[in-house]
């Protein structure tokens, strides 16, 4: 009797151990391919984030313009993109990042783009005019303020994340 | 603006503002390599100018396909065509027409053609992605912006 139980017992045992390498092997070669499949959906997170672009101690009360590069990924292409921001100070020494791009119809603004308005952001295409704060100026054709760039500043370093309409970073 | 789906759309909303019209013209060969060569790089050169002078300007600015032509083909006998894509655009409120090229052979027939001819002379690009070249695009698409804006 006992030694009946004992037979069973080892081929269950046999039994289990080759489910156990078998389930093992599988697993090993699912993992991957389940990697795959879902990469690329955690691979879009990354887009929110925050990019190293300036040293806080480079920033003035001037505007200053610095690039740098994202990798954009949409639904057919992967590709290095140029990103810029006006970067200042303010007067309570907080730090501003405005992005360049007109609200009107998307050219790029330059801090006293034209020599008729100093302390302006000029936008070139159609003589749109920006306080230093990003604000539109009336009767120029922008009807909404520069955007704004999220930001953070870590060890001396300033990053930036998105712009977005003022009022909402 | 370029030539896509939501860029089309946002220029029917503002043509009058949009009043210069980018053309850049590439020829195509594919019999000689030598000239394969050469054509594809003034290709991948005249992408990146127009590209950039775009972004800069994208609100005044349309950017349209490149017009290709045959290398072979005497540039007398494409005036035609091409002075009639520019006959089309007049459909719209453009003011400003600017053909890129580093194709020097239409210099010769500039005063026929429709357009502003606005020939850069080559640039020798190994790789137009090592930061030297870049670097050297970037100083003479500078100098590309200045001259558009000039006619504003
Ligand atoms: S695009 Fe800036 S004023 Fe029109």
């Amino acid at each position: 009797m006992s030694e009946k139980k004992q037979q069973v017992s080892r081929r269950q045992f046999l039994n289990y151990t080759l489910t156990g390498v078998g389930g093992f092997m599988a697993a090993g070669m699912l993992a991957p391919m389940v990697r795959f499949a879902i990469d690329p959906v955690l691979q879009t997170h990354a887009r929110g984030e925050y990019k190293a672009v300036a040293e806080v101690d480079e920033i003035t009360t001037e505007p200053q313009r610095f690039d740098w590069t994202i990798d954009q990924v949409d639904a057919w292409y992967e590709s290095e993109v140029t990103k810029s921001a006006w970067v200042y100070k303010d007067e309570k020494d907080d730090i501003i990042a405005l992005s360049p791009v007109c609200k009107h119809l998307g050219c790029v603004v330059s801090w006293e783009g034209s020599g008729d308005y100093p302390n302006e952001f000029f936008c070139p295409c159609h003589n749109g005019r920006y306080y230093k704060d990003g604000v539109n100026v009336p009767n120029t054709p922008p009807s909404a303020p520069l955007d704004v760039y999220e930001h953070r500043i870590e060890d001396g370093t300033l990053y930036l994340g998105n712009a977005k309409p003022r009022g909402e970073a | 603006m370029k030539w896509n789906k939501i860029d089309i759309t946002r220029y029917l909303g503002a043509q009058e503002y949009i009043d210069t019209l980018l053309i850049p013209l590439v020829p195509i060969a594919l019999e000689d390599s030598e000239q394969m060569n050469q054509v594809v790089s003034q290709h991948d050169l005249i992408q990146a100018f127009s590209n950039e002078v775009e972004k800069d300007f994208t609100g005044r600015i349309f950017l349209l396909p490149t017009y290709t032509y045959l290398f072979t083909t005497d540039r007398e006998q494409e005036l035609p065509r091409l002075n009639e894509w520019i006959n089309q655009s007049q459909h719209r409120p453009f003011k400003h027409i600017f053909l890129f090229t580093f194709d020097h052979h239409w210099k010769k027939h500039e005063s026929k053609l429709k357009g502003n001819l606005l020939w850069f002379p080559a640039i020798q690009s190994g790789d137009l992605h090592s930061n030297e070249t870049q670097k050297v695009i970037k100083d003479q698409v500078k100098h590309v912006k200045e001259l558009v804006r000039s006619y504003w």
